[in-house]
């Protein structure tokens, strides 16, 4: 579904084409010659081949009515009294400015020396006297064809002119709007740092990072085709889904499938966006990567210094629709040191003076060669810099780093918990199941999110709640309806199986459910909240949870002491496969 | 940068040459070569054997020619492209979109 | 004098009058007017010894003797007006005799017409 409209710009296009203008005015002419023989003569020829004639009688009076009446062109003779022909056509050639106003000398003089007076004198031309109709004809007709083209010009360059400077005007609008919509999130965060191209508007690269409420940090590295308001034009849909989403807890899969039909939808069809996004959820160790057209960004591991090389694995966005998208991302486990680095392709494409291209073989070693990770930053700027060294070519380089810290390190504002009624639903309940084609392709969590959203007295607690929601979501659908055992993540190859086995089995999904059921009920000065989630699987031996058993604890997470000092308490039931956890805050 | 085409006899195949670099000055040309031949084209190749280079707006000419050609039921093969033509719609993943040989 | 040539280019002329059409008697008016005037000038000029004056008075008269196809009278203009450039006015006596007989002969043919 793309759309083609005209942009219509009423002012340049159809004006330029215009060039040619309405027909041609009468040419307006100045004749000034002290013999009135001459000048009746003049003026008859004149007329009868169709001008507008003009006369006086010396230099003087030829100023006067120059300034007065603003003929096209002039006719001079040069012997008058009074304010010879010369120097009446020095004052008309600064009257007349930047205007095309030819001057003609009418002089019987015969020598060349006089002629050559003329031409210096500021003349375009001469006519000898006796006035012969058809040399006149012929002169006149050549100065007006060339005093059309000059107007002509002149138009057309005003009409640049004021076309450049809406140009102008317009990407300045354009950048100003960019910068507020595609703003920085948490890029600034410590554990992050990014280099942006300055003139990344206009070349169409986009850096996005922000926090979930569950307290993921969530990176995009994005590349637009085009340049200029093309790519602002992406980019602010792109920035607006992805903050908005992000900040109502969807999973990144979601994102990506939403960023992707916005594309879809506003870009022309030869204008794309090529991205890396990730999702690193620090307290699990677990980072996902999906790269849509990006060259390879690097994870780089702190326990071996070995760079693990994160493929494009699909279109860039923006190119096909939803039926046709591929939301599938790459999993990796992360540790804290382990640093990740995306770019855009400037940095391979940056070309020296002898039009070689930087490459990917020279990124690579610079990883290979360093010693210190944290200078592994500043080491590719530098060296993309060096190899440049031309600074008209240097200014496409965008890159970003996000070094894996402790949960407790990572220091960004979760989003701001806001429901938007300041009263909301005081003694509520909600009950949702969730069957297996629902369990395959839905997130429900930004749904329940939002539920909790409405309740002022959450403010305070949100995230923790949603951190909680989650956890114990993940587990029910993982453990209970998927059936993985998360021992197997101890290992990285199992790491790895584990991912491949979740994909697997919920694409394959037949049976399976689970139930979420929410009971609010808030009180003068505070409230609780209990979460039930119970999951068709088998549960576990929860009785030996007590005695601090690992083994069979469906636990891949935070570990159930980090609940517990979040919750007011937290208890499992029937076989194990239902949990109920309750957050009590206030006086109640 | 040149683009040149011929057209098979029977009017089914088109075929578009690409000479030099594939970049956003040859647009209008690689346009006309595709829109003349006009709607009874089945099938297009696209030749890159004398292409030397392949940017993002190339990407781009391609992708309104696979929706000139009928979007997803559209047959265009590209052939004959060098490693570093090759590298690039590797990374763009084009040939989920293209048959690229 | 050997042959009297004609005093007027009647080829010439008759672009003219194809020109100013209806307004040809006008033209032959004013060309008697300034003619008496511009002949006035000259003998002044001669009379003073104003090189200048006379230069610029046969200058003026040559054109519109010229624009009147009086090519012999322009011909004298010239002559009078190449003699003032040389800044003397030895000669144009002479000159000036004949210069107004011509006239009178280009004057006879205009009222001719």
């Amino acid at each position: 579904m793309s759309h083609t409209f005209a942009m219509k710009n009423p002012f340049v296009v159809d004006e330029l084409r215009v060039a040619d203008g309405p027909s041609v005015p009468i040419t307006k002419i100045l004749i000034a010659d002290d013999n009135n023989t001459d000048r009746l003569l003049l003026k008859a020829i004149l007329c009868q081949q169709g001008h507008e004639v003009f006369v006086a009688k010396d230099g003087h009076e030829a100023i006067e009515v120059f300034r007065e009446m603003q003929p096209d062109l002039v006719l001079l003779d040069v012997l008058m009294p009074n304010v010879d022909g010369f120097e009446a056509a020095e004052k008309i050639r600064q009257l007349a400015g930047e205007a095309f106003i030819p001057i003609i000398f009418l002089t019987s003089l015969q020598s060349t020396d006089a002629l050559v007076r003329c031409l210096d004198a500021g003349g375009d031309d001469f006519l000898p006297k006796p006035y012969n109709s058809v040399v006149l004809k012929a002169k006149l007709d050549a100065f007006i064809r060339m005093g059309e083209m000059h107007r002509t010009m002149q138009r057309q360059r005003d009409l640049i002119a004021i076309h450049n400077e809406r140009l102008l005007r317009e990407q300045e609008i354009a950048k100003r709007v960019f910068d507020k919509v595609a703003h920085s999130g948490c890029l600034n965060a410590d554990n992050i740092r990014y280099l942006l191209s300055p003139i990344a508007i206009f070349n169409g690269d986009v850096a996005l990072a922000g926090v979930s409420p569950a307290g993921n940090l969530m990176v995009l590295l994005g590349d637009f085709t085009g340049h200029g308001l093309d790519a602002a034009i992406g980019a602010m849909p792109l920035a607006q889904t992805f903050y908005s989403m992000l900040e109502k807890g969807f999973s990144l899969q979601d994102i990506l499938r939403e960023i992707n039909e916005k594309l879809y939808d506003v870009l022309p069809v030869d204008v794309f966006c090529c991205a890396i996004v990730a999702d690193i959820d620090f307290s699990n160790g677990v980072m996902q990567i999906w790269n849509g057209g990006l060259p390879d960004g690097v994870l780089y591991r702190s326990f071996d210094g070995k760079s693990i090389p994160l493929t494009s694995q699909h279109i860039p966005f923006g190119i096909r629709n939803t039926a046709h998208f591929d939301d599938s991302v790459a999993t990796f486990e992360v540790q804290p040191d382990d640093r990740l680095f995306l770019w855009s392709d400037g940095i391979q494409e940056a070309t020296n003076n002898q039009s070689e291209m930087f490459g990917e073989e020279r990124l690579l070693k610079i990883f290979e060669k360093n010693t210190d990770p944290e200078q592994l930053f500043d080491e590719v700027n530098e060296a993309v810099a060096e190899f440049i060294s031309d600074e008209a070519v240097s200014d496409d380089v965008s890159i970003v780093e996000v070094k894996i810290v402790a949960p407790i390190d990572f220091h960004a504002d979760r989003p701001d918990f806001i429901g938007s009624n300041p009263a909301g639903p005081r003694d509520w309940s909600l009950k949702y199941e969730l069957r297996p084609q629902t369990l395959s392709n839905f997130d429900p969590l930004p749904m329940l999110l939002y539920v909790l959203r409405q309740v002022p007295y959450l403010r305070n607690f949100g995230g923790q709640i949603f951190t909680v929601l989650t956890e114990l979501y993940t587990n029910a659908l993982e453990h209970g309806v998927l059936q993985l055992n998360s021992s197997l993540k101890n290992s990285t190859a199992g790491f790895d199986h584990y991912y491949q086995l979740r994909e697997q089995r919920l694409l394959h999904l037949q049976d399976g459910t689970i139930g979420i059921q929410l009971d609010y009920k808030g009180t003068g000065n505070g409230g609780r909240l209990k979460v039930t989630i119970e999951d068709s699987g088998e549960g576990f031996d929860y009785k030996n949870l007590e005695n601090g058993l690992s083994g069979d604890v469906p636990y891949a997470g935070r570990g159930i002491n980090l609940m517990r000092s979040i919750c007011h308490s937290i208890e499992y039931l029937g076989s194990g496969n239902v949990v109920c956890a309750s957050f009590v805050w206030g006086d109640s | 940068m040149s683009i040149s085409s011929s057209l098979s006899t029977d009017g089914q195949e088109l075929q578009i040459n690409i000479e030099g670099r594939f970049d956003f000055n040859v647009h209008s040309s690689f346009r006309r070569a595709y829109e003349e031949p006009g709607n009874e084209v089945g099938s297009y190749i696209v030749d890159m054997t004398a292409a030397s280079y392949l940017d993002s707006s190339a990407l781009g000419m391609l992708l309104l020619l696979r929706d000139y050609a009928g979007g997803d039921s559209a047959s265009i093969t590209i052939v004959h492209c060098n490693d570093d033509i090759k590298k690039i719609f590797a990374i763009s993943n084009f040939e989920q979109l293209f048959d690229i040989k | 004098m050997n042959a009297p040539q004609p005093s007027l280019n009647y080829v010439a002329l008759k672009e003219v009058q194809g020109v100013m059409g209806d307004d040809f008697p006008l033209l032959v008016e004013v060309f008697f007017t300034d003619s008496v005037k511009l002949l006035t000038a000259i003998q002044s000029a001669l009379d003073e010894g104003n090189t200048d004056s006379l230069r610029w008075a046969a200058h003026s008269f040559k054109g519109s003797a010229g624009n009147m196809s009086a090519t012999a009278l322009a011909a004298l203009c010239h002559e009078l007006e190449g003699l003032a450039s040389s800044g003397t006015i030895v000669g144009g006596g002479h000159l000036m005799t004949q210069l107004v007989d011509e006239y009178e002969r280009v004057k006879s043919a205009l009222e001719d017409i």
